[in-house]
């Protein structure tokens, strides 16, 4: 293939990039003409964002190998802002909007000015804001403060900021996560009217029916290579499926089968926890149990409650319901009170609220498990010294001492450490949320032995990620959960992820259905 | 396991004493050491009595008082918030206590009790507005910094409280050692117990997780609203203390008593290595930073050099400190 075509708007050749030691890509081509909107897909951690941030200056030239062109010329972007002006816009899959600030102010983040002088002309940025939303077909006060605005309207005023540099290129990372059924059709109208306009589009999604709804074109990656590409008269769902999971489900997890007539080690009755903010998270009258001895998954999309259901049972969150641990019923006001009753939470996020920057590896592991190292209070050192590197060494934490920095660990040893931390007090529940986000391959077959091994002596696992593949590759039995309640249950073997896809489709169009209803 | 491995050949060997003496730097109060040392030596080159015995029973004076509220600061940044109205509380503290003395007739002990309950009281108080209603540190204390300057002229009427009952002079006046007092001995002891409660308690040890990410804290159980409050009342009650020190010191419950320390006792802590943003630092680290924030006034005063540049020496040691705190949490501690 070679670059030099002229209908090639953006092209990348070879690109390569690794991450501390795990290889995110391994030599991707991909391409884009005007006027086309480009699916990139595949699971969680194949690469597309990576990809993305790549050709969106966000990872700088020099940090990654091969060659990008813009019209046929190669070009080197040192950052987001320079691939803007080269006519390369961006929407990130994460809300980044200035709260403080009002919707006008968003859109023009950066350039409040208008390019005359040094004075923020606030009715001027009002106006070119409402025509664009006007334009857009979007109905939000360009006055209004963003603070008081949905995520989904956050995630329009984020479009909306791209939209307005007027891009050649426009990359849209998930840029309907957030978004119900008529902003959807919204957006896909702004789409279609910015192609009409001969924009070049890179379209991120996990939602497939979004694929064949509006995409010409669609290159699939999996593992930081390019899987398949395959043109629009080719789409088809179950060749995504297909193309995305690959065949390596069988093998890739460690057997396990769920446990019969094994007593109930967590019982939830009618969870509900407040989304925050007002917006649409959060979860309404959840029922589940896990016996002991069981891997039970909590399947869904982004923002559709699974992180506060483990939240609310954590007691990280406020929440109403009933929770049992071993049938006894316990009250969770907060977190020590779920630690008291055998449960633990792996977080989500490690560099948020996982890991203590300003403590060494040793002391990182033993936070919140002094009780047993201490006498009348004072740490044994000795004691403690010991159980830190029994833990590293149970769960291969592969760092140069106790009193080493976390900061320097790879991402599968931070989140192993994390692991050691949590298993310290030997939990009877243990709730995993994203246990392999932005691990390498070799860690994330340990963190599946793990699993199956901690379930293997008798601990109630209920987990949420993002990779379908991984859940039902793993679990006993999957719950899947849309808009925060359980819409679906399977257990190994009855389902993969086209039964979720499936299922959650089927509670939104329900859901619509019944608002629609509503509305008439 | 790893470690145990790499400790016999020599390139582990040469490894682990880099990494040691990396260790070492990371250690904020080795940095502050050898700078002290340097300009202790300067100072001395150039004036050899800043040596003397009289100056240096000086110094320690001076660092008994204001190091006494430089460990509780410390506690305080630790959890990862700060006091500014220590000065105050300090003062008010000490006419608080002279007037139950005095005015109320009431037994020095009682006085004294009353003086830490005045403080350990506005501690409670910053505390809990702090954690519960979320108001920042730095307004909550800045307020209570006039609060307490207030109050001062309103309970002594801006007239310094005087005479004290001879038990008050008799404590300010003993001579242990050395011509230092029981507030030199009090300083000691309580720094070391303090280092020691950071260093090697689970108290201590949930203190840093608290000020170093408090969401972190609050997922592994610890109570950091709790934590965050016991640190203000005792700093609030270490001011105290050393508020009711400088009143027997001087023998009368003067209303400027503690004026000014608070930028001086987080100047010299933030010197010695305890970070503004909570979570690293240690007590002998903020003690030897106060040490030497004094040694450098004193030192400035003894070669002769206009107190108007002895300020200046002062702003330019703390910015430098905090520049070097900032460029230290990058290599050594660092976070995202």
């Amino acid at each position: 293939m070679s670059n030099a075509s002229p209908q090639k708007l953006l092209s990348a050749t070879a690109i390569a990039k690794n991450f501390g030691g795990v290889q995110a890509l391994r030599g991707v081509d991909f391409d884009v003409v005007a006027g086309e909107i480009h699916a990139l897909l595949g699971q969680n951690g194949a690469g597309k964002s990576t990809l993305v941030k790549i050709l969106n200056g966000v990872h700088p030239a020099g940090s990654y190998t091969g060659t990008i062109m813009l019209d046929g010329q190669p070009v080197s972007f040192a950052s987001p802002a320079d691939a803007r002006s080269h006519g390369v816009g961006y929407v990130p899959q994460e809300i980044e909007v200035l709260e403080q600030l009002s919707v006008a102010e968003n859109v023009f983040a950066g350039r409040t000015g208008l390019g005359d002088g040094v004075l923020v002309r606030q009715r001027r940025l009002e106006q070119r804001a409402g025509e664009i939303f006007a334009d857009l077909g979007i109905d939000i006060n360009p006055r209004a403060y963003v603070a008081s605005l949905t995520s989904a309207q956050r995630h329009l005023v984020m479009i909306a900021r791209a939209i307005v540099m007027k891009p050649r290129v426009l990359m849209l990372d998930e840029p309907t996560a957030s978004l119900s059924g008529t902003e959807v059709d919204a957006l896909f109208a702004v789409l279609r009217r910015l192609k009409a306009q001969g924009v070049a589009m890179i379209y991120i999604t996990h939602r497939l029916p979004e694929v064949l709804a509006i995409c010409d074109r669609a290159t699939v990656l999996r593992d930081g290579q390019v899987a398949v590409r395959i043109a629009r008269e080719d789409f088809d769902a179950e060749t995504f499926i297909f193309s995305m999971s690959g065949q390596r489900l069988q093998r890739l997890f460690p057997e396990h089968a769920a446990p019969v007539g094994a007593p109930t080690a967590l019982e939830v009755r009618h969870l509900t926890v407040a989304g925050h903010s007002g917006a649409v998270h959060g979860a309404r009258d959840i029922n589940l149990s896990v016996a002991a001895g069981e891997i039970v998954g909590l399947a869904g999309l982004l923002g559709s409650g699974r992180s506060e259901i483990l939240h609310g049972i954590y007691g990280r969150v406020h929440a109403e319901g009933e929770i049992r641990v071993a049938e006894r019923p316990i009250a969770v006001r907060s977190p020590s009170d779920a630690r008291a009753a055998g449960i633990a939470l792996l977080t989500e996020d490690r560099k948020r609220d996982g890991l203590l920057f300003n403590l060494p590896v040793g002391a990182n592991i033993t936070i919140g498990n002094l009780g047993p190292l201490s006498r009348n209070g004072v740490v044994r050192s000795g004691v403690e010294k010991s159980s830190i590197l029994a833990a590293m060494r149970a769960l291969n934490v592969k760092a140069s001492s106790p009193q080493a920095s976390v900061t320097h660990l790879s991402g599968g040893n931070q989140q192993k450490l994390l692991f050691a931390r949590v298993l310290m007090r030997a939990p009877t529940v243990l709730l995993l949320d994203e246990p392999t986000k932005g691990v390498d391959a070799a860690t994330r077959h340990e963190i599946y032995r793990l699993v199956v091994e901690l379930a293997e002596k008798g601990v109630g696992l209920l987990i949420v990620a993002s990779e379908l593949e991984e859940l039902i590759g793993l679990c006993d039995r999957c719950l899947v959960v849309a808009d925060g309640r359980i819409v679906d249950e399977f257990g190994r073997g009855e389902g993969g992820e086209d039964r979720v896809l499936r299922s959650v489709t089927a509670a939104q169009a329900e859901r619509q259905a019944m608002a629609s209803r509503v509305s008439s | 396991m790893n470690s145990a491995a790499e400790a016999g050949s020599p390139i582990a060997d040469a490894r682990s004493l880099r990494r040691r003496l990396i260790g070492l730097i990371a250690v904020g109060e080795v940095g502050v050491l050898a700078a002290m040392a340097l300009l202790i030596a300067f100072f001395w080159l150039l004036e050899p009595a800043f040596l003397s015995e009289r100056n240096i029973r000086a110094i320690l004076n001076v660092v008994s008082f204001v190091g006494i509220i430089a460990i509780g600061q410390t506690i305080l940044l630790v959890a990862g918030e700060f006091d500014l109205s220590v000065g105050s509380v300090a003062g008010l503290s000490a006419v608080v206590a002279a007037k139950l003395m005095t005015a109320a007739a009431l037994p020095v002990s009682v006085g004294i009790l009353g003086g830490i309950g005045v403080g350990a009281l506005i501690g409670l108080l910053n505390g809990l507005i702090v954690v519960r209603l979320g108001i920042p540190a730095f307004i909550q204390t800045l307020g209570m910094l006039f609060i307490g300057q207030g109050l001062i002229q309103v309970v002594t009427g801006g007239y310094p409280v005087y005479p004290l009952p001879e038990a008050v002079n008799t404590i300010g006046g003993t001579d242990l050692a050395f011509g230092l007092g029981w507030s030199f001995a009090f300083f000691i002891v309580a720094a070391i117990a303090a280092d020691f409660v950071l260093r090697r308690t689970v108290l201590g040890r949930n203190m840093y997780a608290t000020g170093g990410n408090k969401e972190v804290a609050h997922l592994v159980g610890i109570n950091t609203n709790a934590y965050k409050i016991g640190a203000f009342i005792t700093v609030g009650a270490l001011s105290a203390v050393a508020g009711m020190f400088v009143m027997a010191d001087l023998g009368s419950g003067g209303t400027s008593i503690g004026s000014g320390w608070e930028l001086t006792v987080i100047a010299g802590v933030v010197v010695g290595g305890v970070s503004l943003f909570g979570g690293a630092g240690t007590v002998a680290g903020g003690v030897v930073g106060i040490l030497m924030l004094k040694v450098v006034q004193s030192g400035l005063v003894v070669i002769g050099v206009n107190s108007n540049w002895q300020q200046i020496a002062v702003g330019v040691i703390m910015v430098m400190a905090v520049g070097l705190d900032i460029v230290r949490r990058r290599y050594f501690i660092a976070g995202a």
